[in-house]
């Protein structure tokens, strides 16, 4: 387990330099003159422009610059958002925790409402129980995040007046962006739960559970669903990259603060220090969760270790 | 949230309750005291003596004075800091002699009619001189003012708090009474999508909601358990600029077509639907009204197709075409993330009808303004807010071609005369005049396409009372209650 620990550990750090260099090039690709790009509607002198670049070292060697970048992003310095002048890693930190928040919340909502219509699917496969839950599934996948958020927004805060239709803050907050977000992911972990289900049960060591005399129950959730999580779990991993893509779209139809709307605000205000800050930050998050994934991975099917 | 360095004009909705300067302009665009008592023009009219009230402090208990003063419009024009619209609000600022510790003279290189408008503007509201250096960033956020209410919390995109100043016992130029505001705590949401924020003045999650957008405005005005409050905007209307300096906008027929073409009235009713009314000229009707400037352009497709086959522009359907070349433009607009707005794609549909392709070229509030700086386009629409009709300064004085926000390119010394004149007459009929006239000349060349005199619509529970806008149009909510 730790060599193969070791080994994925490893093979993240080619992983981040390419996603460095990715992110560094960013400012370089773009046409046009950045600094100008960047003062944008500031009414600025040409001392301040080349303030700015030398600011941002425009003007090394681009070997150099890359190098400094990195020294910089290792020390945790990821320059200054040219639209607040506030450090970026506040930045980041002061609207990551809200959407992380709410992306957790939505995979916990994916994980529990797609596991448990998946097994219901499965476990009585071709009943209304499947057919009512696969129904569910296939509008989840359909229906785009922001309609739904606003049905949701229709329903439960102006004629029911449930549950509030902006803002971050208490878990009141949180109940209808995270079902929002939840749900599309919960739909693909629901089918893919149920395949693989239908899948597993047919084994032949499921059918020997069930002739030692097993409860039906502690088959199906012991023996059964252990080995359909497999591939939901590598799902998980995915879907949490999607879910954090996702919350540009419901962060601003609800109205909360977060990384998504952050990135929308600095990629339409062309601050690249911020875009640079957060494609970084969320690229390498996504390395995290899917490092995590595959250990995870490890711990369920145990011949994974040794390969 | 620093008055002096954001371009934002959301900053001056809050501030409006948490800053003060020298002067006010109320809601009849009069000017009248504020933290000077009284102010006094020299004769020729590049200084102005400050006489400031004695009883002020700063929320953090630093005495306001004439060093006060000094220091905030020194902090403006400095090279190094990064001041947004508050720089020009300072144009010729030579420096702010003390003369005691409360009279203060502002001086300038050269007359500056405007000033005292600009002095009674959020953008040179005052910010403390002692917590202000020790803030660092913070004063991004939250800035130390004189005002009635304190910001004592900003998270970005999601909320400002204002918090009572308890100790404000000043009678503000908007309250009925001395004092601090009714309410101990404001709260202003920051909620991008407008579908979400109708909602949430419906429901009753907020007391009131700012920029509707024209198909909700009938809804809630039925909605018995809400009211409206309209106020027109100040500044520049909604504007397409005409580049003068590019083809086919180079030609004055072309733009005289144009102007003819675009039908504001549709405008009004299909995209506006009670958010605005038909704009005549460059500054707002709210700002300078007058009967000659009605009669510029009525809308008349007959009469584009005229000018346009009189200048050569020939073509009996589709699009027109001169020399080979077809009459074709690229229209400048900002894209928010949701497409550009519907204003420039019905002006998209009514030139074709006359055989004009206007290409929308919709993209982020960036490259727009590089685009617009370099004149790369035919031209963007926009508005422009401002307090005095010196904004027309801005938008058409020639050395502003290049910056902010001479985006028609023009160059013309009759208005660049006309436009210094304007800063340097402080009779207020006089000025008018020269207004009137500068406004004429530039319809006359057609440099502009004024399409919609813009509202500011509030729409809150009836339970709400006490919203004021000042001379800017910016909401007071220092004086709002709740039954």
């Amino acid at each position: 387990m730790y060599a193969y620990l070791m080994r994925r550990l490893l093979s993240t750090i080619p992983v981040l330099f390419g996603v460095l260099l990715l992110v560094f090039s960013m400012l370089h690709l773009v046409p046009g003159d950045p600094v100008k790009m960047m003062l944008g509607e500031f009414q600025t002198s040409p001392e301040q422009i080349a303030k700015l670049q030398s600011q941002l070292h425009l003007n090394e060697p681009l070997p150099q610059q890359f190098g400094r970048y990195v020294w910089n992003v290792l020390h945790g310095d990821l320059g200054t958002s040219i639209r607040s002048n506030k450090p970026v890693t506040q930045e980041i930190m002061d609207n990551l925790p809200s959407t992380l928040q709410l992306a957790l919340a939505g995979l916990l909502i994916a994980g529990v409402l797609g596991i448990t219509l998946g097994v219901l699917a499965a476990v009585k496969q071709y009943s209304w129980l499947d057919v009512g839950s696969m129904l569910v599934a296939l509008i989840g996948i359909s229906m785009p995040s922001f309609w739904l958020g606003l049905l949701f927004i229709f329903a439960f805060s102006l004629r029911f007046r449930l549950f509030p239709a902006t803002g971050g803050g208490d878990l009141k907050h949180l109940v209808l962006p995270a079902v929002t977000l939840g749900l599309g992911a919960a739909a693909i972990i629901a089918r893919l739960t149920r395949s693989s289900m239908l899948e597993v049960m047919r084994h032949e060591y499921v059918t020997t559970a069930r002739a030692k005399g097993i409860k039906e129950s502690r088959v199906i959730i012991r023996h059964a669903l252990k080995n359909a999580l497999i591939p939901v779990v590598t799902i998980f991993g995915l879907q949490f990259g999607q879910l954090l893509a996702g919350t540009v779209v419901i962060e601003t139809v609800f109205g909360r603060p977060g990384i998504g709307r952050l990135i929308v605000d600095a990629i339409l205000n062309k601050d690249f220090p911020l875009v640079q800050g957060i494609v970084l930050v969320v690229a390498v998050s996504y390395v995290i969760v899917n490092l995590i994934v595959d250990l995870v991975y490890a711990f369920l099917d145990p011949r994974i270790r040794y390969e | 949230m620093d008055p002096h360095a954001s371009p934002s004009a959301i900053t001056y909705y809050i501030t409006a309750s948490t800053a003060e300067s020298l002067l006010y302009l109320d809601d009849q665009r009069a000017i009248k005291p504020h933290l000077a008592a009284s102010y006094d023009v020299s004769t020729d009219g590049k200084s102005f003596t400050f006489k400031l009230n004695q009883d002020v402090t700063f929320q953090d208990d630093t005495p306001f004075n004439a060093a006060a003063v000094k220091w905030n419009f020194d902090r403006i024009v400095d090279p190094n800091f990064k001041a947004g619209g508050a720089l020009s609000s300072l144009t010729g600022y030579t420096g702010t002699d003390v003369v005691d510790d409360y009279t203060a003279k502002v001086n300038f290189k050269d007359p500056f009619a405007p000033f005292l408008t600009y002095a009674a503007g959020g953008t040179l509201a005052f910010i403390s001189p002692t917590a202000t250096p020790k803030q660092g960033t913070a004063v991004n956020t939250t800035p130390v003012m004189t005002g009635p209410f304190k910001i004592s919390e900003y998270v970005a995109k999601d909320h400002c708090t204002l918090t009572s100043w308890t100790v404000y016992e000043r009678k503000s130029p908007w309250a009925s009474q001395a004092g601090p505001g009714y309410l101990e705590k404001i709260t202003w949401k920051f909620v991008p999508e407008a579908g979400t924020r109708t909602t949430t003045v419906e429901s009753g999650e907020t007391q009131m909601v700012d920029v509707v957008v024209g198909q909700d405005l009938t809804p809630l005005a039925a909605n018995k358990d809400l009211k409206i409050m309209k106020k027109p905007w100040t500044g520049a209307p909604r504007i397409w600029l005409l580049n003068v300096i590019l083809a086919p906008t180079d030609e004055l027929e072309v733009r005289q077509a144009i102007n003819y073409a675009i039908d504001k009235d549709a405008i009004v009713n299909t995209v506006y639907k009670g958010l605005g009314t038909k704009a005549i000229a460059p500054m707002t009707k709210v700002m300078l009204d007058d009967p000659s400037l009605e009669a510029y352009y009525p809308y008349d497709q007959n009469k584009a197709k005229q000018i346009l086959d009189a200048a050569g522009w020939k073509g009996d359907s589709g699009i027109r075409q001169k020399d080979g070349k077809p009459l074709k433009l690229v229209l400048n607009a900002i894209d928010y993330g949701g497409g550009p707005e519907q204003t420039v794609i019905l002006i998209q549909g009514q030139l074709r009808e006359v055989g004009i392709d206007v290409q929308i070229k919709a993209q982020a509030r960036p490259p727009w303004y590089e685009d617009n700086y370099k004149g790369a386009t035919n031209g963007p629409v926009l508005f422009l807010r401002s307090g005095d009709l010196d904004g027309l300064y801005a938008l058409f004085y020639s050395a502003n071609v290049g910056t902010n926000f001479n985006w028609a390119m023009l160059k013309d010394n009759t208005i660049d005369q006309l436009l210094l004149q304007g800063r340097q007459e402080s009779d207020p009929a006089k000025r008018n005049a020269i207004y009137l006239q500068i406004e004429k000349k530039l319809m006359d060349m057609a440099v502009s396409v004024p399409l919609v005199d813009e509202l500011s619509v509030f729409v809150m529970r009836q339970n709400v009372y006490g919203l004021q806008f000042n001379g800017y149009t910016y909401p007071v909510v220092a004086g709002c209650y709740l039954s």
